[in-house]
């Protein structure tokens, strides 16, 4: 028991060098958290959306700031697991003080990090995740995203794969919630437009492997493979499925967050035709993307991307802050509530009062030759975004002219219209929460 | 255990106790202080294993998670009773210890670090692929457990008292349990197997018994997981987190019970604040082990010698 004399002044030695913090020496500082993937398989995501919140930032700093408050970012690292996600939520929250959290990249730490928002009464912004259960089960009234969820993408992409591609559908997903998620509503949304889907399957995040599954695709021959992965996975599976010929045997489709521009021209072959819509291209040569892009690029000297649009979270905040005249979350999240701003990269976005679901345009793009190039032009405002010209031109839009205009206009209504039939939720049991369900 | 000694050991739980009267102590480090002493107390059950009996378990994450399952199924599913939760959990971490520890303790050494890991890794993948606990995302958003009806361990300070309980239990029964004959037992078949099977011990007997043990106090530890963190995800079980317990124990010290409830603390305290300036931040964790292990090789607490290098006897 003598070791046990050691333990108090050890324990509070520990403590007390942990804890130690240099104190605030800035007045009239407002924090904000940017939470989400810094390294491993979500890299590259975490880090474009730290740069759009540092460039937002950095604007609004200089024009003065929100309420008279310089913004300082406090960024940290989740390693893409729930866990050191809600412990850096809880540092961000209630160590560091922040106004805001932007947050997180995989959608399961983004469903973790939502119960400590709600329970410490947080603005919280997803730019990033795109699961649907954030904006129906989990939903509550200070989280905001403007990353479009599975439901939005689902809904176009589907209409398209059947006009143009194939009826015959094989859904391949990453197997959590954003995989889960994507799958499920685009099998809805292609059944209900009279698609048949032949096959599903889902595999682990972070698989290494993916041959094992292909034999199950070939059997089912589809017209057309959905993809539903993301990151490091994407890259692998594109490399694998070029390397069996499955690239060139099936036209490729796949949600936004699939591979992000700058990863493109290193696979450009096996990606080539790969089909989805996003509300980012650097290639589109619309003069609002072009305008957010040159500026993105003056300052990180890369284009940016979907991941970005956590720099019009910032905006937003401040917008609301602003329009509440404090940083009261109560004020705050009420102030958000159908706001809009305007020239943005996509033009005009607003929030939709029912789930703070950002209401955007987006578009249909396809990879050509390591490039995402628009295919569909923007029906509702009637302007040609496959045009050629205006600062920054993709240069070499070569586009079928087979290719209809498909408006990309979400569809969705309102949050009750469209909740999910999976129970998984915070109230209730998960029985019966299969991935088809 | 002497009359002094628990003087001293009551002088710690006062100091724990009185820890979140200090003016620092914010939420926020009483949810670390939390975690910090939560996994000092599993690296401390992990120790009669490694320190004690001289078996490496590589798959304590697995008794971890499914304590941390157990409560959260529950929770989900509106049973919300600290005590059921608990009861629950021993109940699964048992039987599933029951099985690991049967065939783990036939084997000797590597062995039976592999036959840990390799049980551990079945659960991790059951519960990744099994949709009905959540697969990869597991169970999220439960809500508190409650200590009777209406009195719910829902803030940051009740959780802390609550892990404070535990680890006072915990440590009294692992310093009960290593004082005792039994206690000598496990060292006298850390030392040499064969001549305390030879003096008539049943030494598989022993180790499942230390393994059953070790396994239900991790389990207990698990339970009381959800209750802080609202959730319970497969990354809880994966063989890294084993890897980590052992880790804390190396930094805390072996067989010393008091060291890797430090080493926990420490491994916590260290990961958190590195996490939040480097992204690398396992190197710098790795520098400090390779640093303990080789200038302080009887870890932060280290009484001992370390295993292996003979002579060094653990219980006091």
């Amino acid at each position: 028991m003598k070791r046990l004399t050691w333990l108090a002044p050890l324990l509070a030695v520990a403590l007390a060098v942990a804890l130690a913090q240099p104190a605030a020496s800035q007045q009239k500082v407002v924090k904000i958290g940017d939470l989400g993937s810094k390294v491993g398989v979500f890299e590259g995501y975490g880090k474009y959306q730290s740069m759009g919140i540092q460039l937002a930032v950095e604007e609004i700093n200089g024009k003065g700031g929100v309420l008279g408050h310089r913004i300082e970012v406090i960024a940290e690292d989740d390693d893409t697991k729930p866990a050191p996600a809600i412990r850096k939520a809880e540092k961000l929250i209630l160590q560091d003080g922040v106004k805001l959290l932007i947050g997180a990249v995989s959608s399961g730490s983004t469903m973790a990090i939502m119960d400590v928002t709600k329970k410490h009464k947080t603005i919280h912004w997803n730019s990033v995740s795109c699961a649907e259960f954030m904006r129906t089960t989990k939903f509550h009234k200070y989280y905001f995203s403007n990353q479009p969820d599975s439901r939005q993408q689902a809904t176009g992409l589907a209409k398209y794969i059947l006009d143009k591609m194939g009826k015959k559908v094989y859904i391949f997903y990453t197997d959590y919630a954003m995989g889960q998620s994507d799958g499920r509503q685009f099998k809805t949304a292609l059944e209900k437009l009279g698609g048949e889907v032949v096959g599903v399957a889902g595999a682990p995040l972070d698989t290494k492997d993916f041959s094992p599954w292909f034999g199950a695709i070939n059997q089912s021959s589809p017209d057309v493979l959905f993809l539903a992965f993301a990151g490091t996975d994407s890259l692998r599976l594109m490399t694998q499925l070029h390397s069996f010929g499955m690239t060139k045997k099936y036209k490729l489709a796949g949600i936004d967050c699939f591979l992000l521009q700058q990863d493109l021209p290193a696979i450009a072959e096996p990606m080539e035709g790969f089909v989805q819509l996003n509300h980012f291209s650097a290639y589109n040569p619309d003069p609002n993307m072009q305008a957010f892009n040159q500026k993105f690029k003056k300052k990180f000297g890369v284009d940016a991307n979907i991941a970005a649009g956590a720099y019009d979270a910032v905006y937003f905040w401040k917008a609301a802050v602003e329009k509440a005249g404090s940083f009261d979350p109560d004020k705050v999240s009420a102030a958000h509530e159908g706001l809009c701003i305007d020239k943005t990269h996509i033009g005009r976005q607003c929030i939709r009062k029912e789930d703070h679901q950002v209401v955007m345009d987006m578009h249909l793009y396809r990879v050509e030759k390591g490039k995402n190039l628009p295919i569909a032009r923007d029906r509702r405002q009637g302007r040609d975004r496959r045009g050629h010209g205006g600062p920054g031109s993709a240069e070499g839009l070569h586009l079928g002219d087979q290719e209809e205009e498909l408006a990309a206009r979400w569809t969705i209504s309102s949050r009750s219209c469209c909740r999910s039939s999976c129970t998984a939720s915070s109230s209730g049991p998960r029985w019966g929460c299969w991935p088809w369900a | 255990m002497s009359r002094v000694s628990s003087w001293r050991g009551a002088l710690v739980l006062a100091a724990l106790v009185a820890l979140p009267a200090l003016p620092f102590m914010s939420k926020f480090y009483l949810l670390l202080a939390f975690d910090a002493l939560l996994f000092g107390a599993i690296a401390m059950s992990l120790d009669l294993l490694i320190g004690y009996t001289g078996l490496v378990s590589f798959g304590h994450a697995a008794f971890f998670g499914l304590g941390a399952y157990s409560t959260a199924i529950l929770l989900e599913r509106g049973v919300v009773s600290l005590w059921a939760c608990l009861g629950f959990a021993v109940l699964v971490v048992g039987l599933y210890a029951l099985l690991v520890s049967y065939f783990a303790t036939a084997r000797r050494g590597i062995y039976f670090a592999l036959l840990t890991l390799v049980f551990a890794e079945v659960v991790y993948t059951f519960f990744r692929y099994t949709q009905t606990f959540g697969g990869s995302d597991g169970i999220q958003g439960v809500p508190p457990a409650q200590l009777v009806p209406g009195v719910a361990i829902d803030t940051p300070l009740a959780n802390y008292y609550a892990v404070i309980v535990y680890l006072a239990l915990a440590y009294a029964l692992c310093r009960v349990l290593v004082t005792s004959h039994f206690g000598k037992v496990l060292v006298a078949i850390r030392e040499n197997e064969d001549r305390a099977r030879f003096l008539g011990y049943n030494v598989q007997r022993y180790k499942m018994a230390v393994c059953m043990i070790s396994a239900l106090l991790t389990g207990v530890g698990g339970a009381l997981y959800p209750g802080r963190s609202a959730f319970a995800t497969p990354d809880l079980m994966l063989w890294t987190v084993s890897g980590e317990f052992i880790i804390m124990v190396m930094i805390g010290g072996l067989g010393t019970l008091g060291g890797p409830i430090i080493g926990g603390a420490f491994f916590v305290l260290l990961q958190e604040q590195v996490s939040s300036y480097v992204d690398w931040y396992f190197m710098v964790i790795g520098l400090v082990l390779v640093f303990i292990v080789l200038f302080m090789p009887r870890g932060l607490l280290g009484f001992r010698r370390m295993l292996g290098f003979g002579q060094w006897r653990a219980t006091a």
